[in-house]
């Protein structure tokens, strides 16, 4: 039994995302309490640059190479993960609270019959080895701390921003090339097309900044102010369910109970009342800011910031103000 | 075609609920069919009404049938609770291998199910049961067209940077977000009709289940109330001050720029 704290690497386009690097961190962070390794499971080929970026968040990783696995299907991944894990019997599996992560965990859970802890915000790791997982429950009404039976691997999904990257991780891994683990007849899915997102930077589950408008952007194409002032903070832009069901803005933007959960640094909601389908959607963002013209608006409950006053004053001159004080850090 | 929907009664998003004890929550009696499962139900009758069969709507729930009603009454022909004393504090995937072992020798194509239950959020049953059976799944779908003579899914599934097209050989399992379909509001008389509707009732034991069958992978060990965030800090100064303000804010107390 290795023992090892693994992470599942994400990558798109070959480039590996932060979610990967965060976890990576923890990893590391938990294995000084209890002298594991910490090792990076990378699945899909032309990897070099993957590979060159994870060395120095782990001891090892585990490459497996093949052109199945990509793009994703849990078809491909969960037998090649699950003959890997069964070989080396780690202690702990994590991977990002994403599209894939959510696709893949509760099934390869289910498969190897452990734990399995969903969309968590934060991980502790005990002296004694303890894992507990904190995660939302009720949208973010409540919060649960998780624990784990015996089985191994302890598994969990975890959203963005719930750790720092480790400036300097230390490390220099070993790469194990692994001889990947496919049946072809179970790879009964197949990927026929993929349409990219118009205009889409990162998905604003995955943004560091995310900019918004409720209904009080009053049309459509007002959204461009918003836009702006994303571009100058290389953030994204979210919204509100009102306008997403008035055909304004995509579904894929909107945060909220039925929409998306989001961790961000910064969060500035514009014309936003603050009705709790959407507040639930940004309990965990660092840092909260609203404007609106109604002083009492309920936005203002879950702020850190916030300036009652008109948002179509506000938001260019913002944009104005965070590009002059960006230039002068240049 | 035969489909089968899980659903689930859950607590209203407008419900108050908040942490009673390390063990126990407080949950205002507000309760609705989770949204996303309505949208599974719904997307199971128009493919219903597009190559006839039968829809059942499936439950785990010691207490709760009124989403097996909205089922009904939305217009599905058949109605099972499983509920036993001993799920009371089963995890996902216990209830997992339960609907599982009740679905594995039913002659079913599709299994439909919300993206994830609005009160525990966790997004486990569906994938789980799949795994269980040994079909595909797919999760978070926003476009479904099936060809019931090939028996095949084509599927629109929702990834981070854009939308993926995939096929899938049925029968399947895919859990359903939002945008793939506008349930439908049920007649009121579809909603009398479905009061009185017939709901078969099964245990653990008739599934040949036992209480260590449903034993817990993972527990919660605590509630926590969630992290509550200082009181606002409101730029009163006028415009344009309150802007450069708010910005010298953004960086130099909260660091975020």
């Amino acid at each position: 039994m290795s023992n090892d704290i693994w992470v599942l690497a994400e990558h798109h386009e070959g480039k590996v995302k932060k979610i990967t690097f965060e976890l990576l961190s923890a990893g590391i962070d938990f294995s000084k309490k209890t002298g594991q390794e910490v090792a990076a499971l990378l699945l899909g080929s032309g990897l070099e640059e993957a590979v060159k970026s994870l060395t120095p968040f782990a001891d090892k990783i585990y490459l497996m190479d093949a052109p199945s696995f990509t793009p994703y299907t849990s078809d491909a991944y969960l037998a090649s993960i699950a003959s890997l894990i069964k070989e080396h019997q780690p202690s702990i599996l994590l991977g990002g609270a994403t599209s894939t992560g959510k696709d893949l965990f509760p099934r390869l859970a289910m498969h190897l019959q452990t734990g399995y802890a969903p969309d968590c915000t934060g991980l502790s790791m005990g002296e004694d080895g303890k894992l507990t997982a904190r995660r939302p429950l009720f949208g973010g009404k409540v919060f649960a701390e998780m624990a784990f039976s015996e089985a191994r691997p302890r598994m969990a999904t975890v959203r963005n921003n719930a750790f720092l990257v480790n400036e300097n991780p230390g490390k220099s891994a070993k790469v194990i090339s692994v001889p990947p683990h496919i049946d072809p007849s179970l790879l009964k899915k197949k990927v026929t097309g993929f349409e990219k997102a118009t205009g889409a930077k990162l998905d604003i589950t995955e943004a560091d900044i995310v900019v918004a408008a409720g209904r009080g952007i009053k049309a459509p194409e007002n959204f461009k102010l918003i836009e702006d002032l994303a571009d100058v903070l290389n953030g994204s832009v979210g919204t509100t369910r009102a306008t997403v069901d008035e055909g304004w803005r995509d579904l894929k933007d909107q945060i909220g109970k039925s929409g998306k959960n989001i961790s961000a640094k910064l969060y500035m909601a514009f014309g936003i009342s603050g009705a709790i389908h959407h507040v639930l959607g940004i309990g965990t963002c660092k840092t909260v800011v609203a404007v609106d013209t109604d002083p009492n608006a309920l936005i203002f409950n879950y702020a850190d910031y916030g300036i009652a006053g008109d948002l179509f004053q506000i938001v260019p001159a913002l944009t104005e103000e965070f590009k002059k004080a960006l230039v002068a850090d240049q | 075609m035969e489909i089968y929907v899980l659903v689930k009664q859950v607590p209203d998003p407008e419900a108050i609920v908040k942490v009673k004890s390390d063990s126990e929550l407080e949950i205002e009696n507000k309760y609705f069919t989770s949204f996303f499962d309505e949208i599974a139900i719904e997307a199971g009758l128009k493919l219903k009404e597009k190559t006839g069969g039968k829809v059942t709507v499936l439950t785990v729930d010691n207490r709760r049938v009124d989403a097996l009603r909205r089922g009904i009454s939305m217009g599905a022909d058949d109605a099972v609770q499983i509920a036993d004393p001993a799920l009371e504090g089963a995890d996902q995937f216990a209830l997992a291998r339960t609907l599982s072992t009740y679905l594995k020798d039913k002659p079913f194509d599709l299994i439909l199910t919300g993206r994830q239950a609005m009160d525990d959020d966790a997004g486990i049953v569906g994938p789980a049961v799949a795994e269980c059976l040994g079909i595909p799944h797919i999760h978070s779908i926003i476009g479904l067209e099936v060809d019931d003579q090939k028996k095949e899914a084509k599927v629109l599934r929702e990834v981070e940077n854009g939308k993926e097209s995939l096929t899938c050989p049925l029968p399947a399992l895919f859990t359903c977000q939002k945008g793939l379909n506008v349930p439908r509001i049920p007649l009121v008389m579809n909603v009398m009709k479905a009061m009185k509707a017939q709901i078969k009732k099964v245990d653990l034991a008739s599934l040949g289940l036992g209480p260590s069958d449903v034993s817990p992978y993972i527990k919660i060990e605590k509630y926590v109330p969630p992290p509550k965030r200082p009181p606002v800090k409101m730029v009163k100064e006028d415009f344009p001050q309150n802007v450069k303000t708010l910005v010298k804010l953004l960086r130099e107390e909260a660091k975020v720029i």
